[in-house]
């Protein structure tokens, strides 16, 4: 029966006056409400088959959901709490120097001025440890807001004052554990004798600052004044945070124009309430990037099981589209039909996951909110679940409209087959142009609301051509088994029969599993290159300490401390300042568009150096070195990867500020870095002369060629005894702390991917369900002419081995080799296979295709043959 | 009869179904099939003529009672000791053929050979193929072929491994006269080469009556036996 407004009596009565009808509804909404009653009525036995299409859509859109409810929450949390992140409405940073009177005056007159100063140091206890701590200096108004918490009911300032000459201190748990103290201990910071009279628990301002090396340290001001640390040219960062009487938007902007206005040439780092922890948020959205991407392959491997799905459903609801057509029905109102219905589960499907998507920020701040050291703010995000649910809903279409569009072509003689030929046909041209149009346009979503679009174009182009080669393996593989000369083995010969049957499963699992496992062995292959990286060996002769610090005057004295302990150790040492670029090209550093892998120059103050000759661990790449006695106007060698990203060449300009000075110079040349070295290196290294006058300090790498021996703490020890103003940094601790970080990360992506892989278990597991039918079919008929439960078993087994197999070979040469492109050309690290995990995961997947397949086996075995063929 | 049993069922008793809807099919049957006699069940719809041949291709076990085929006592086998029986001595036909769909003719005929571990398979099940007329088939898909042609298959199939038993169950009872007619011209020209014992099931007395014994059943029991036409001839 077509969409008809003829009354049935008429059709009934008078064919031809029905056909003259021209059953067709008066309107594509009318066709639509047609379509929709007929989709209504076929849906009436249930929606059985379509568990996995929904779990399916559920799972990779709650995925998306999810992690980007969470990430909105995280953003409006840090939006929220700007003021305490940042610990004021604005704050002026300035390097190695403090405000000049002037400035201060200037920043007392706008409001409420706090000043805290922030540096490495070494810590020593009597007992004779000694450790890496990261200071903060604070005055009587911090915090301008928030609170400190402490471990005892002391006010901050009671914590911190002096009290018979001895400075009061509160510090981070890790230190008392480190030096194996308890509170009331006293340490000695560079001269400052302190006493730690309480545990800091937590400090509101905590979040923006970066990597912590060493456990926090809060003394007061007037104790680091006394420690001796303050040398000229020390490594220390002075926070100048103001509180605003009026602390609107408008005011902050007028307090920081006139600020730059005035002082131009201050060098000092702004940050507001509104970017208090900017490195914070550009790293919350890279991380939701590559987990939506996570998300995304999930519900591409949904996808795979949505089409499972719909095939399976048209494949059961054949007669009935044969029996509509010989009623009259369009080959294009089935297709409505079934699309109506499809849609409609997808929808169902879609919004659970929203559902999920939307709960998980109140479900973390509720479950993580003391674990999770992030200021979440739990609310709904409409854009967020609207876009995952367009996420949803076109890939549900990308994988539908294909068997759908084959349900047009149904033919009436259905009706009298009693089992379908396989279809080998490609659906009409229309509906193939659909694929590809929602294809495109889910692909086109995926880059344009990428945060990193250079990523999503990748990762779209690595998910199409792992589909394309996924596909490819499937047809290899089922030519492959079509072709294999028969074996004599009958449970083999069968096995291979199997994978190559239309119908056979070799597609649907090749593809679910295929994609799971890439994935999965991309995360552990990145996951081992990450941790060889920082966690593993280092490389030979990479330096063992780095003496941060260095006074010119006992830099000297340190070579021959050193040499005279460990002779056979070498020290390097050169000259450090730190600066920020200021302008390049004329254009000021705010206004330039670096590339990404080049950004981090401009994000914050980088280490510059001056020397005579090209330094150790360079290699010219363009222009020429200056002469060795040259002392004409400044000269800088910029490292080529980031000239590249700012787009600068040799002969361009630079202004670089440091201390309180801008200095211009003129780049002559570009240098190649090994960065992996782990040696004194720098993107700035200016001609001599460049700073003449400007206080300084040195840097020191001390190395042991060959390893060697070497009680590394007792030399620290030695060294924070003799040179208590020298800051030592242990290269094994500096990486492991930025391990740890890195750890979590790929902890989360690794959780993360565990969403694919349910999602590749569940398409596994549909199409096995949706094969049970037929496996039990072909059992009993096999068992009638004679197979035993045995041969079924080791036919089976052989199969899902088979196919297992080759799938596995194929996910992990694929995951391997996106591994590599991540590592070696995003990350740009040396990649190292690591086939432990890859080929446990590997196994792993084996396994459960065995397990999954056979445990429908043993279902089907267990049938009766007399009941089935009774009911056949 | 005069011929050495194939087939002996004494006192066999069948309820299928549990509880009130417990239903008591086969009560007390006993026969015998002669070696090389071609019997016909018949009896109408209900009467437990399917069940009876499933009990006789051990498909289907019985409550009480004792079933013999080709010498071998059914009853003390267990699931893979009645399939590899079956695959050595019964070939069964369908009412609605039963082929594997995503198999090949070819396929569909050689399984029964290659489960008896028969090393050319393939080319025996052509031989058959030929046999029924099918040999431009060979590679079509059930749901490629005719009605007549898919029983043509299963034809060719039940006779692969040279059975000595031969069931069949109404095979006729999908297709139409002409094509009816055609395989049941195939399946008695079968059992007189062969030599085999081919029981079948029919609702068809002139089908029936080219048996050499009419077995009648009439819920449940052996209403009584005539001698058919094959006999007289």
């Amino acid at each position: 029966m077509t969409p008809a407004t003829a009354s049935p009596a008429t059709a009934q009565h008078d064919p031809s006056a029905a056909r003259a009808a021209a059953p067709r509804p008066a309107s594509t909404g009318a066709a639509m409400v047609f379509a929709l009653r007929f989709a209504g009525r076929e849906l009436r036995g249930g929606i059985r088959g379509f568990a996995v299409f929904i779990a399916c859509l559920a799972l990779g859109v709650a995925a998306i959901a999810g992690v980007h409810s969470l990430s909105e929450s995280l953003s409006e949390g840090l939006a929220r709490e700007g003021r305490t992140i940042l610990g004021a409405d604005v704050t002026f940073t300035l390097i190695q120097r403090e405000a000049s009177a002037e400035e201060r005056a200037f920043l007392a007159g706008q409001g409420t001025l706090s000043v805290v100063a922030t540096m490495r140091a070494m810590a020593r206890a009597a007992n004779g440890q000694s450790g890496l701590v990261e200071i903060k200096a604070v005055d009587g108004a911090y915090p301008l807001y928030g609170t400190v918490a402490l471990d005892r009911d002391m006010p901050l300032a009671a914590a911190l004052e002096a009290r018979d000459g001895v400075f009061g201190a509160a510090a981070e748990p890790a230190l008392f554990t480190r030096l194996g103290l308890a509170p009331g201990a006293r340490i000695t910071v560079g001269a400052a004798l302190i006493e730690l009279r309480a545990v800091l628990r937590s400090e509101p301002d905590k979040l923006a600052g970066g990597i912590a090396f060493g456990p926090r340290l809060l003394i007061g001001e007037a104790a680091l004044r006394q420690s001796a640390l303050l040398q000229p040219g020390a490594l220390v960062r002075w926070h100048h945070r103001l509180r605003l009487g009026d602390a609107s938007e408008r005011n902050i902007a007028a307090v920081t124009a006139a600020a730059r206005g005035r002082f131009p040439d201050a060098g000092w780092d702004i940050r507001t309430r509104s970017n208090a922890a900017p490195q914070l948020e550009r790293n919350v959205e890279r991380f939701t990037q590559y987990l939506t991407l996570v998300g995304l392959t999930a519900l591409l491997i949904g996808g795979v099981g949505v089409a499972n799905a719909v095939r399976g459903h048209l494949d059961r609801k054949r007669d009935a589209i044969a029996t509509l057509k010989a009623l009259g029905a369009t080959g294009g109102f089935v297709f409505a039909i079934y699309s109506v219905q499809v849609l409609l589960l997808g929808l169902i499907g879609a919004a659970a996951g929203v559902g999920i998507g939307a709960a998980l920020p109140f479900v973390a701040a509720a479950l993580f909110e003391t674990a999770i050291p992030l200021p979440i703010a739990p609310a709904l995000h409409p854009p967020a679940l609207a876009l995952a649910l367009g996420y949803g809903l076109l890939t549900a279409l990308a994988f539908a409209i294909w068997p759908l569009g084959r349900a047009h072509d149904v033919p009436v003689s259905a009706l009298f087959r009693d089992t379908v030929a396989p279809e080998r046909k490609w659906p009409r041209r229309r509906y193939v142009a659909a694929t590809a149009t929602v294809t495109l346009m889910l692909a086109a979503l995926c880059v344009l609301m990428a945060y990193d679009r250079r990523i999503a174009v990748i990762f779209v182009t690595v998910a199409g051509g792992a589909f394309g080669a996924l596909w490819l393996v499937a047809m290899l593989l089922m030519q492959l088994a079509r072709r294999a000369p028969r074996p004599r083995a009958t449970a083999l010969r069968m096995a291979l029969a199997n994978i190559h049957r239309p119908g056979a499963l070799t597609p649907s699992v090749v593809l679910s599993l295929g994609l799971g496992l890439a994935l999965l062995v991309a995360v552990v292959e990145i996951d081992g290159n990450l941790r060889r990286q920082f966690l593993a060996a280092l490389p030979e002769n990479a330096p063992s300490f780095y003496f941060v610090d260095l006074q010119a005057e006992e830099a000297d004295a340190l070579s021959a401390f050193v040499r005279a302990r460990v002779p056979q150790a070498q020290l390097e040492r050169v000259p450090m300042l730190r600066g920020r670029l200021v302008s390049a090209r004329g254009v000021p550093a705010e206004e330039l568009r670096p590339s990404p892998a080049a950004a981090w120059v401009l994000q914050s103050d980088r280490g510059i150096t001056y020397a005579a000759e090209l330094p150790r661990g360079s290699r010219l790449a363009e222009g020429e070195w200056w002469d060795p006695g040259y002392r004409g106007p400044p000269l800088i060698s910029l490292e080529k990867k980031v000239a590249e990203g700012l787009s600068l060449k040799v002969g361009d300009m630079l202004t670089v500020n440091v201390l309180g000075r801008n200095i211009s110079a003129r780049i002559a040349n570009l240098r190649h870095v090994d960065w992996q070295s782990l040696g004194i290196n720098f993107v700035f290294v200016f001609s001599p002369g460049a700073f003449e006058g400007a206080p300084q300090t040195e840097i020191a790498t001390l190395t042991f060629p060959g390893g060697g021996d070497v009680d590394e703490a007792a030399l620290v020890r030695a060294v924070s005894e003799a040179f208590p103003g020298v800051t030592t940094v242990r290269v094994k601790d500096a990486l492991e702390a930025v391990g740890q970080i890195v750890s979590n990360l790929v902890l989360a992506i690794s959780s993360a991917s565990l969403v694919v892989l349910l999602s590749a278990a569940l398409v596994l597991g549909g199409a096995l369900a949706a094969g049970h039918r037929h496996r039990v079919y072909d059992a009993v008929i096999l068992k009638t002419l004679g197979a035993t439960r045995a041969r079924l078993v080791a036919t089976y087994g052989l199969e899902y081995l088979l196919l297992g197999a080759a799938t596995a070979i194929f996910g992990v040469a694929a995951g391997g080799a996106a591994a590599w492109i991540v590592v070696t050309k995003v990350m740009t690290l040396p990649f190292t296979w690591v086939p432990g995990p890859a080929l446990l995961a590997a196994g792993g997947a084996l396994l459960a295709t065995v397990c999954f397949g056979l445990s429908g086996t043993f279902l089907a075995l267990g049938q009766k043959p007399a009941t089935v063929l009774r009911n056949l | 009869m005069g011929r050495t049993a194939a087939i002996m069922l004494a006192g066999v008793n069948l309820s299928l179904g549990r509880g009130a809807a417990k239903v008591h099919i086969l009560k007390d049957i006993t026969l015998n099939i002669g070696r090389g006699e071609a019997v016909g069940l018949v009896g109408p719809s209900g009467s437990g003529k399917s069940t009876l041949l499933m009990v006789m291709a051990g498909l289907e076990r019985p409550d009480t009672g004792t079933v013999t085929v080709a010498g071998h006592e059914l009853n003390s086998m267990d699931e893979d000791a009645l399939a590899r029986f079956r695959g050595r001595h019964v070939g069964i036909v369908f009412q609605s053929f039963h082929l594997i769909p995503t198999m090949t003719a070819l396929e569909n005929v050689a399984t029964p050979l290659e489960l008896a571990g028969i090393s050319d398979a393939h080319a025996r099940a052509r031989a058959e193929l030929e046999s029924v007329g099918l040999a431009g088939r060979l590679h079509h898909y059930p749901a490629e072929l005719s009605g007549g042609e898919q029983q043509r298959v299963a034809l060719a199939r039940a006779h692969a491994c040279n059975p000595a038993i031969l069931m069949a169950d109404e095979p006729t009872g999908n297709l139409d006269e002409t094509t009816g007619q055609h395989i049941i011209e195939l399946l008695f020209a079968a059992h007189k080469a062969r030599g085999t014992t081919m029981v079948l099931v029919t609702h068809d007395s002139a089908l029936a009556e080219r048996c050499d014994r009419i077995v009648r059943l009439r819920s449940g029991r052996i209403d009584g036996e005539t001698a058919g036409g094959g006999a007289r001839q």
